[in-house]
């Protein structure tokens, strides 16, 4: 059991989504994380600990790699792509209630702003480390943060600013989420935003790096 | 020295009279909202820094067919004219959007027709629909793009004009419509970065294959270049900077084609800055070994950049200038003049040693205090060598 669940963790962290995928040309012909998800579930592993064991356990050793500089984006967003080869499958049981997400997470680039690549690879970590995400993509309106909000009211709200000028409209976002939502945890990051910034602007926590605020959760925060 | 001459030494290596000190881009709307509508020249002239004049000169080549696009409107800053012909002509067409002015461009072609939408903003403008949305669309282009040519004798009577004031700046063209120097850079733009990413990984060959088309049109351009008084052309763009892809990409897509450009370009007797407005930490040996006569942005980390210019000297500092470094984020806004000319100190410390370094924020800027910009024209003006 811990062999198909480390490989599929192997597949995740080299980009393997199928038998059918071309990359890692070492691994050509071999099954890929969709295939060794299916061949867990019918070998009667729960689809909770696929998800632990296997796919978030995958992202993480990637997400580490990133974090210290081991890895670039272009191997992160090959390690998700296999991801979602499994979440395709596991999606019906999440639907049913077999297996859950640790939580819900917003996240949006905000307003004026249209750098999207940061905010896809919080999206791809927070949901490697087994939450649902709600990506609300860029320019995001306040107002679009708050509807988000109203329909997931215990989620944490994650945002995203790569300009010096858009982050300025951070604070108004994170003002009026407070105001109407005063305990909606709101996290913020992007290159530009240091943690004296979110002091400024009155946001809960600040992280230059997705695995961070992963860290953070995990520590039971 | 003159502003021409200290740019020169500079880019050349060599140690000019004091440190050249200059801004990368001014945008029209800096220079309406906070200049009182001045022009890109007088605001040069105003704090006393090194004048850039950027010089967009193509021509249509009548023998291929092409023509000037007649239905292109006013050019907008540092905006191309178009270059079409009976198989490639644009279409503009405006969208009602309640929030940005938005307009689609149909690209009309024999065979199908291709489409992009840009927005914009009173800061910038962007792309939300890409060019390449099948990957057959690539036959589409290679079979019908146009090549804008370099207007030779334009250049020369801008540069005449110009004479010894400060650098005339030309670029390599990016796409039409919109588009950046760089040949991965400028297929980011047409097909969007993550998607190219993950062609590098699925189809890598067809990434060449862009990537080639993309060549080719810029080739045609860079050999027209000859005798073109430009002091400095652009090349590269963001999209190949180390906060986008890794080393291996840069390895296999991106220097490939750039050198040959800037080969060519070499031969054409040009100069050529590589652009990276994020990372460049990773790729700086990279960078230096395609021969660019000089590299910028130089993003410090605080303005989501990685450069180390200390570091950055050391590594390539015999090999090519630098240009850019400083952090306009925090000191042209909100801090006091004296801290303006202490970064300005910091960074003459670091990279001007025995010269080739140009003084610059790294990229553009959006907003800044008159007095703190005065503070850094003046503070590099005192970085005598
Ligand atoms: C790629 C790029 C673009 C692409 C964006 C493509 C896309 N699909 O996103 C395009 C070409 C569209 C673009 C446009 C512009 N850009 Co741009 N761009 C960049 C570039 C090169 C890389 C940005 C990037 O994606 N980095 C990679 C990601 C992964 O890094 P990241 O976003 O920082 O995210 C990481 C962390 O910060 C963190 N994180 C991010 N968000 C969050 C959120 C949370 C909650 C957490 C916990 C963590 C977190 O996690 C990520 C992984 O570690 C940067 C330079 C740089 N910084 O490297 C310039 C840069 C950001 N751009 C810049 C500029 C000026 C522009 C334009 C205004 C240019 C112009 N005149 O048109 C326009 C603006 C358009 C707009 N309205 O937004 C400037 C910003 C200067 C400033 N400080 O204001 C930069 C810094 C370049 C420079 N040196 O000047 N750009």
């Amino acid at each position: 059991m811990q062999d198909i669940l480390q490989r599929i963790a192997v597949c995740i962290e080299r980009g393997k989504a199928s038998l059918k995928s071309l990359y890692p040309p070492d691994m050509k012909g071999q099954e890929g994380v969709a295939e060794l998800t299916e061949k867990a579930l019918k070998k009667g592993i729960s689809a909770q600990e696929v998800l632990n064991k296997g796919l978030i356990f995958g992202m993480h050793s990637i997400g580490e790699k990133f974090s210290r500089g081991d890895v670039f984006i272009p191997d992160l967003l090959i390690a998700a792509q296999a991801m979602n080869a499994a979440m395709e499958l596991l999606r019906p049981r999440f639907e049913s209630g077999e297996i859950h997400h640790k939580g819900t997470f917003i996240i949006g680039t905000v307003s004026g702003d249209l750098h999207d690549i940061g905010k896809n690879i919080v999206k791809i970590v927070m949901e490697g480390a087994g939450w649902e995400v709600i990506d609300l993509g860029t320019d995001t309106s306040t107002e679009s943060f708050i509807k988000a909000i109203k329909n997931s009211p215990g989620a944490l709200v994650g945002m995203s600013a790569l300009l010096t000028t858009t982050m300025l409209n951070m604070e108004k976002s994170v003002r009026d989420i407070h105001v109407k939502y005063p305990y909606i945890k709101v996290i913020i990051g992007g290159a530009p935003i240091t943690e004296n910034f979110r002091k400024d602007i009155g946001a809960d926590l600040y992280f230059p790096d997705p695995n961070k605020l992963v860290e953070y959760l995990k520590a039971g925060n | 020295m003159t502003s021409k001459q200290r740019f020169l030494a500079a880019i050349n290596r060599e140690t000019p009279d004091r440190l050249p000190v200059t801004a990368h881009h001014v945008l029209p709307y800096f220079l309406e909202t906070q200049m009182n509508g001045i022009s890109y020249q007088e605001f040069f002239d105003y704090f006393g820094l090194d004048p850039i004049n950027w010089v967009v000169a193509y021509k249509p080549d009548p023998s291929r067919g092409e023509y000037f696009d007649p239905e292109q409107g006013e050019l907008g800053f540092l905006e191309p004219p178009r270059i079409c012909s009976d198989n490639w002509r644009i279409k503009t067409e405006e969208i009602q959007d309640p929030k940005y002015k938005t307009v689609r461009f149909n690209f009309e072609t024999p065979k199908n027709n291709l489409s992009m939408v840009l927005q914009s903003d009173k800061h910038t403008t962007w792309v939300t629909e890409r060019l390449i949305k099948d990957k057959a669309d690539i036959d589409i282009i290679a079979e019908f793009f146009t090549v804008p040519l370099c207007d030779v004798e334009e250049v020369n009577k801008q540069a005449e004009a110009f004479g010894e004031k400060g650098m005339i700046r030309g670029f390599i063209p990016g796409f039409d419509v919109y588009g950046q120097p760089g040949c991965w850079q400028d297929a980011a733009v047409l097909y969007g970065i993550e998607q190219l990413i993950l062609e590098t990984f699925h189809d890598p060959q067809w990434v060449h294959t862009l990537l080639k088309i993309l060549e080719k049109r810029k080739k045609a351009y860079v050999s027209s270049m000859e005798g073109a008084k430009f002091d400095i052309v652009e090349h590269g763009g963001g999209d190949a900077s180390s906060t986008v892809i890794s080393p291996k990409i840069f390895d296999e897509f991106v220097a490939p084609y750039d050198v040959e450009l800037i080969e060519l370009a070499h031969k054409a007797g040009q100069r050529i800055v590589y652009h990276t407005c994020g990372g460049m930490m990773p790729l700086l040996e990279k960078i230096a070994d395609m021969n660019p006569d000089a590299a910028e942005t130089f993003t410090p980390p605080a303005m989501g950049g990685d450069a180390d210019l200390k570091e950055a000297k050391k590594r390539i500092g015999d090999r090519l200038c630098i240009i850019g470094g400083f952090d306009q984020f925090h000191y042209f806004k909100d801090c006091t003049p004296e801290d303006t000319r202490q970064e300005v100190r910091r960074c003459f410390e670091e990279a001007g040693d025995g010269g080739g370094y140009i003084l610059a924020p790294s990229d553009h800027f959006f907003n800044a205090e008159i007095k703190l910009l005065r503070a850094y024209a003046e503070e590099a003006r005192k970085c005598e060598y």
